[in-house]
């Protein structure tokens, strides 16, 4: 039953990078795109396995590619090394709390957003970058931080309603079966 | 906890990584093309989402207002319809020249007008999505234009959707001419584009160029991707520096393209 969560979590990612993509009112009104799969990926990474994270990491970065000017996979490692951090230290991160959530978010999306352009300068393509980038990479995260506040209940509301849930015992689980001495006797 | 997942899940993600960085630019290409076919049912869906909203709001015009913009549209139909015939005489006789100098017929070009769907989900490029495609005609290098100037090439055409890169692109240089010297450069990014996408650089203008700030910009014909006389912009500033063999300039396109929702394919 996992790979129904994984594929609609894959769903997800692409609705949402669609959505964001058509959206062009931040474009048009700060001069910057949202990019999703930053806070995406921190709520797969601390709600699923590392299967899922590899998953989303690699579909995430393929999908988006696919509608960007940027080189196909550019994001596969930044994405990825983001979701095993976060997933091998989930025990200590209490991802409970909204600041935690925004904090996390708002952290991957600047993260994920300064690493491909690394890899992008590296890979001798020409980004277009200057001082206003700044404020663009201030507010990707900013806003990637928001994306992580609605990312955690629709992955939760995911798991609910794609996953098997234990079944609620029919009968009352406190009763014991206590063998007297004289039944034997 | 055992590793194992960890090690496979690791060792997939970087062979994906390096298939996908040491990739051919013609594999990369269909694999993109493989990818973005995901999203046709999205884009069907926005198309019709559009039309009908559009068939809705339609519905809520009132009659005197259609009537009224009809009787407008009429006038202009007919004034542009006059001055069409006055240009008649002179194409035929700008053709009847060229087939006696024996020079190439100047293309005619087939205008198709776009509907802007989308733009570059990444900060680092300008480049928007369009909603014709392959299936459409479109092909990679057509020039696209607004109604206000040029704005940019088809830089990969899917069979529902492209994509055009922006005057201002890294991969969009345009060479251009300015109307007043006839002195031609190459229209270049620079780190203004960001903050302001209608700034750009003008290159390989000559060391001493008699170009002044407010000269206009026409695309050159140069490089046979963007036909001649296209108007691109204004110059806004030249900065020559004494000794040096090229002058650069600050031009300001003619259309910012973060305020479109409609752009004019040009297909022979």
């Amino acid at each position: 039953m996992r790979g129904f969560l994984t594929l609609s979590i894959l769903a997800t990612a692409l609705v949402s990078t669609y959505v964001l993509t058509t959206w062009s009112f931040p474009q048009r009104t700060f001069g910057f795109q949202i990019d999703p799969l930053p806070a995406l990926l921190i709520v797969v990474a601390l709600r699923c396995p590392i299967s899922t994270i590899g998953i989303l990491s690699i579909f995430g970065s393929l999908t988006q590619s696919a509608l960007s000017t940027s080189s196909i996979g550019t994001t596969i490692l930044p994405l990825y090394t983001l979701g095993f951090i976060v997933h091998m230290n989930s025990q200590h991160i209490a991802f409970n709390n909204v600041g935690t959530r925004f904090i996390l978010g708002a952290s991957a999306g600047a993260f994920v957003s300064i690493t491909s352009l690394c890899i992008l300068l590296l890979s001798n393509q020409q980004p277009l970058f200057g001082w206003f980038s700044f404020w663009q990479w201030i507010a990707t995260a900013g806003m990637s931080g928001l994306l992580a506040l609605v990312f955690f209940p629709i992955v939760n509301w995911l798991n609910r309603s794609v996953e098997e849930q234990p079944l609620v015992a029919p009968y009352d689980t406190s009763t014991r079966i206590i063998r007297g001495p004289h039944i034997h006797g | 906890m055992t590793n194992r997942p960890y090690v496979i899940t690791t060792s997939i993600v970087l062979l994906f990584a390096v298939i996908c960085f040491s990739l051919s630019p013609t594999a990369a290409k269909r694999a993109k093309r493989l990818f973005s076919s995901l999203y046709t049912p999205l884009f069907k869906t926005q198309r019709i989402a559009q039309s009908t909203g559009e068939y809705l709001s339609n519905q809520t015009i009132s009659r005197e207002a259609l009537l009224d913009e009809n009787a407008e549209l009429k006038r202009q139909n007919s004034i542009l319809e006059l001055k069409l015939e006055q240009t008649v005489p002179l194409s035929k006789e700008n053709r009847n020249l060229r087939e006696q100098l024996k020079m190439r017929p100047r293309p005619e070009w087939n205008p198709r007008l776009a509907r802007i769907i989308g733009r570059d989900p990444s900060n680092w490029w300008r480049s928007i999505l369009i909603d014709l495609g392959a299936n459409d005609g479109v092909k990679i290098d057509m020039p696209v234009v607004a109604k206000t100037g040029l704005i940019g090439r088809v830089q990969e055409a899917y069979p529902n959707h492209s994509q055009i890169a922006l005057l201002g692109d890294p991969d969009c240089r345009v060479s251009v001419t300015i109307e007043a010297t006839k002195e031609t450069g190459i229209l270049k990014s620079t780190g203004e584009t960001v903050y302001d996408p209608t700034l750009v650089k003008l290159t390989h203008l000559p060391g001493v160029t008699l170009a002044r700030p407010g000269d206009k910009l026409y695309s050159s014909g140069l490089g046979e991707i963007f036909p001649r006389g296209i108007y691109v912009g204004k110059l806004l500033a030249i900065h020559s520096r004494p000794g040096s063999l090229t002058t650069t300039a600050t031009v300001k396109l003619s259309t910012n393209t973060s305020q479109l929702h409609e752009v004019w394919v040009l297909m022979p």
